[in-house]
């Protein structure tokens, strides 16, 4: 397939990845952009490692298109700046190898922007579209459930 | 003061922000991309294997198959037996075993130059299971014997290589005098099954090999990094100075990142194409490349009518698969551990390595101890209760006591066991209802490795930053917060003024690798080690320099405390060492004492203790059953950072209970793996927790590591699935001996107690 220009924004910036546009988004976000934050597991779009947000909403990036991202505005977790959500997953040990880190955050953060006071199952059940195989999931789910807190209180 | 703080991790910042560099992220200039092409068949002869047209398939540079090894290579690898090739050479012993590989300028060239690579096959018999590898007419998996050796061992203990057909090897170890089982009012026999599971660390295997020009420079996602550099030597042929191992950060292993799996291929590859390679497994390949061992133990235990245990024979079969791999040691450990925590008259233990057409079985957290710690925990509840003893008391009468050896010539148990039984029935809510129960276990281990050296480096400069050299690999554990914390407190400065190297065997000092739980207790002893001797280094030259006895100066924040005076030292280095300054520098070692009178050549470093209690639920009508409460202690002596304690139990107790619950490998007759894919291989989910899940962290005090502190990681993990069976016994009276727990096997045995009482 010939290469085409996919244009859409990267954690805010303009973006333009010239490629197959049949290549797996998270392939060439690695190795366009220098995404190192989205990590390669399954390939399956089961573990949610890759996770990133699309127009806001989570995607495993390596079970899509480089061209369904046309227009859209793609985020990683390169977006996420001293984020409630990281310094709760500091202060809960929320990760320990790291390799599922990123993509927890991102979908934490969807969750978030759609549900800002989850109970504990609405957590657990959300964040059951990925794998973390180190922790136990008890820690991310308090984290998160500290960090709606932070996020929810006046500034 | 640094002990017994939750410090946020070191890692944190780079882990958070997605920047951590792992081995996945190493790119070299000119790196090629490498793939492999595995067997479809689980045994047969490689009649013929012509990779003729890859060759010359745009962009490959180089193509290994059998007739690419040059002459004079090692071509094969393995912990104590050396049995597995690179590449294969004249059989296939396993579905996923490798065949060729392509490096080619891009991942997708080399995939397409596979396809292109003919192999033909003569299907032989397939032993997929250890009953049909033990069978009378089972094919031969190893005609001829590879290179192998059998571990020193001391006092009861003993091994041997290829005892019979298919088995690579055997563990043995005894105490006592059988005789003792004819005073025994009751002797017992039940036979268990344990499952496999895989390791499922997300990230894949990957390595980064460059070989050209004589020297070996390679990046890997691997826990040793001390022991792979040893094995390539041996493979190439070159001295240990020609290879550096460089381990950026792990993303989880589990055991599975032990010894070789990518790094030989990417190195002949390398040497090959005179370009550095790039090995990255998918994470489906991982299920070909090294799994739990399933597991067939059968116990003979002898007792006394009031439940005071006597005698215990047992005859443990494991599943290794089609190479050895780490298969002698966890034989060694799942034969040595199997009377579990309890005083005995009499031992005798035999762990067989049984070779299979499934893929190789190597180290997984708990190694041999969970297959140990499921038969044993579940039988002495069996017994129990045909003795109308309670499952407690029973434990009550006959658990080792708090310094009781464990064996005749071993060290003491290092954890009061019944102490930590009663926190966790304390911590469990559990009120008895029709068709809920409640059952328990201790989990049980020798921790720390066997005999295991580890060294480290401490140096300090003239401003008082410090430098960390050791060789643990950070790999979710949190090794490089919680050991920089020890060196913290004895230098009395902060955590965060310590910085750990990068790993690099050229540079680091020398371990034999992250596993074990030998983080703390035996790589902490040396770290301690590292840290007092610079720590008196520098107060000695205080001494010197202010010309008084150093016991009467203490360090503080780069400081010199006497009395009421505080002096800093950067100064006075400066006035004698010159304006350049200096670095003080130590190196710290710890290895237990080698002993012959040791069943194992050394005393046991420590203890590691998981105590698990759970309340289960069932449904009579479907077999489903719910884990209401599970709650589960590990002892850490004392914790460094209690946040990182808790994080190693949890994650390995909810290993345990996916084990106990759903999670395992299936394989065919045929040697075909049903579900090897992400997809179809259940792990637990955050929505797959018991609805209260409790881990306790003791601190008991006991452990031979820096300020009273042991190992944890593994230990939650053994008990769970056995106190989860107890459970059921307890609730409904059926027992199940063979992991996991599914709902059919509930309702089969429902049925089948409901037709034995009819």
């Amino acid at each position: 397939m010939p290469p085409e220009t996919i244009r859409f924004t990267l954690d805010g910036r303009a973006a333009a990845i010239t490629a197959e546009p049949t290549e797996p988004l998270a392939h060439a976000l690695r190795e366009h952009c220098g995404a190192q934050g989205v990590r390669v597991a399954c390939s399956r779009a089961v573990c949610g490692a890759c996770t990133v947000l699309v127009d806001g909403l989570p995607a495993a990036s390596c079970a899509m298109f480089l061209w369904q991202v046309e227009g859209c505005a793609v985020e990683t977790v390169a977006r996420l700046k001293a984020h409630p959500l990281q310094e709760a997953f500091a202060r809960h040990g929320a990760f320990q190898c790291g390799y599922c880190t990123g993509g927890f955050l991102m979908l934490a953060k969807a969750l978030l922007a759609e549900n800002p006071s989850p109970s504990r199952a609405e957590i657990a059940e959300y964040l059951s579209s990925n794998i973390c195989r180190c922790t136990g999931y008890s820690v991310i789910i308090e984290a998160v459930e500290e960090a709606a807190a932070a996020m929810r209180a006046p500034a | 003061m640094s002990i017994g703080l939750s410090l946020p991790r070191a890692d944190g910042a780079e882990k958070l922000s997605g920047r951590a560099t792992y081995t996945a992220d190493i790119a070299l200039p000119g790196m090629l991309h490498a793939k492999l092409l595995r067997s479809s068949h689980a045994h047969a002869r490689l009649l013929r294997v012509d990779a003729g047209r890859a060759r010359t398939a745009p962009g490959v540079h180089a193509v290994l198959t059998r007739d690419d090894v040059p002459e004079g290579l090692m071509p094969v690898y393995g912990y104590f037996i050396k049995d597995q090739p690179i590449v294969a050479t004249d059989r296939v012993r396993h579905v996923g075993d490798i065949i060729a590989a392509v490096a080619a300028e891009t991942e997708a060239q080399a995939v397409a130059a596979l396809a292109l690579i003919e192999v033909e096959y003569e299907a032989l018999p397939v032993v997929a299971s250890i009953e049909a590898a033990l069978a009378e007419d089972a094919p031969e998996l190893f005609p001829q014997a590879p290179i192998g050796f059998v571990p020193a061992y001391g006092e009861g203990a003993r091994g041997a290589l290829r005892p019979a057909k298919n088995i690579c090897f055997e563990f043995g170890y005894r105490m006592g005098d059988a005789a003792v089982f004819d005073r025994c009012d009751h002797v017992f026999e039940d036979e268990f099954r344990f499952s496999r599971m895989w390791h499922f660390h997300l990230e894949p295997f990957v390595s980064v090999a460059d070989a050209r020009d004589g020297r070996i420079e390679i990046w890997s996602s691997n826990q040793n990094p001390f022991p792979l550099r040893k094995e390539l030597s041996r493979i190439f042929r070159m001295p240990e100075n020609a290879i550096t191992v460089r381990v950026p950060y792990v993303g989880g292993g589990f055991g599975s990142k032990n010894n070789c799996k990518t790094e030989p291929a990417a190195v002949l590859l390398s040497m090959l194409a005179g370009r550095p390679v790039r090995l990255a497994l998918t994470l489906a390949e991982g299920f070909l490349t090294n799994t739990q061992h399933a597991a067939i133990l059968r116990l003979r235990t002898g007792v006394m009518s009031d439940g005071r245990l006597v005698a215990r024979q047992s005859h443990i079969e494991l599943d290794a698969g089609a190479y050895s791999d780490a298969s002698p040691l966890v034989a060694e450990k799942a034969g040595y551990r199997i009377p579990g925590p309890y005083a005995w008259e009499h031992v005798e233990s035999l762990c067989r390595c049984v070779m299979t057409n499934t893929a190789p079985a190597g180290p997984f957290r708990g190694f041999g101890g969970t297959q140990a710690t499921w038969a044993s925990e579940s039988q002495i509840d069996m017994i129990a209760r045909r003795l109308g003893i309670s499952p407690l008391a029973m434990r009550q009468k006959n658990l080792l006591k708090l310094h009781q050896a464990y064996m005749p010539g071993e060290s003491g148990v290092d954890s009061d066991m019944e102490d930590g039984l009663q926190t966790v029935l304390a911590a469990i809510h559990h009120t008895p209802a029709p068709d809920r129960g409640l059952g328990f276990a201790v989990g049980f281990k020798d921790g720390g490795g066997v005999n295991k050296p580890a060294q480290a480096r401490v140096k300090v400069s003239t401003n008082g930053d410090v430098f960390l050299g050791c060789g643990t690999v950070e790999i979710g554990q949190g090794a490089r917060t919680a050991i920089p914390q020890i060196v913290a407190e004895i230098l009395g400065t902060s955590a965060t003024r310590i910085r750990v190297a990068p790993i690099d065997t050229d540079h680091t000092p020398f371990d034999q690798g992250t596993n074990a739980s030998s983080g703390i207790a035996v790589m902490g002893q040396a770290v301690a080690r590292a840290a007092t001797a610079v720590r008196d280094q520098v107060l000695g030259f205080a001494a010197a320099q202010m010309g008084t006895p150093p016991e009467t100066l203490r360090l503080e924040d780069w400081h010199i405390i006497r009395g009421n005076e505080r002096l800093p030292l950067g100064p006075m280095i400066m006035r004698y060492y010159g304006g350049t300054g200096f670095e003080f520098t130590a190196d710290g070692f710890f290895k237990p004492d080698s002993d012959h009178h040791a069943p194992l050549e050394a005393q046991c470093v420590y203890w590691e203790i998981g105590w698990a209690a759970a309340e289960v639920e069932v449904d009579r009508g479907t077999g489903q059953f719910t884990v209401t409460q599970l709650v589960v202690a590990g002892d850490a002596g004392r914790a460094i950072n209690p946040m990182l304690c808790r994080g190693q139990d949890e994650g390995s107790a909810i290993m345990g209970y996916a084990q106990a619950m759903f999670e395992t490998m299936r394989y065919d007759a045929a040697g075909e793996l049903l579900n090897g894919d992400p997809l179809h291989y259940r792990v637990p989910l955050a929505e797959d927790l018991p609805a209260r899940f409790t881990t306790l962290t003791l601190e008991q005090g006991h452990g031979p590591g820096p300020f009273g502190s042991k190992g944890l990681g593994e230990g939650a993990m053994l008990p769970v699935a056995a106190a989860i069976a107890n459970a059921l016994e307890d609730a409904v009276g059926i027992r199940i001996t063979e992991l996991p727990l599914t709902p059919e096997r509930v309702l089969r045995a429902l049925d089948n107690l409901e037709k034995a009482t009819a």
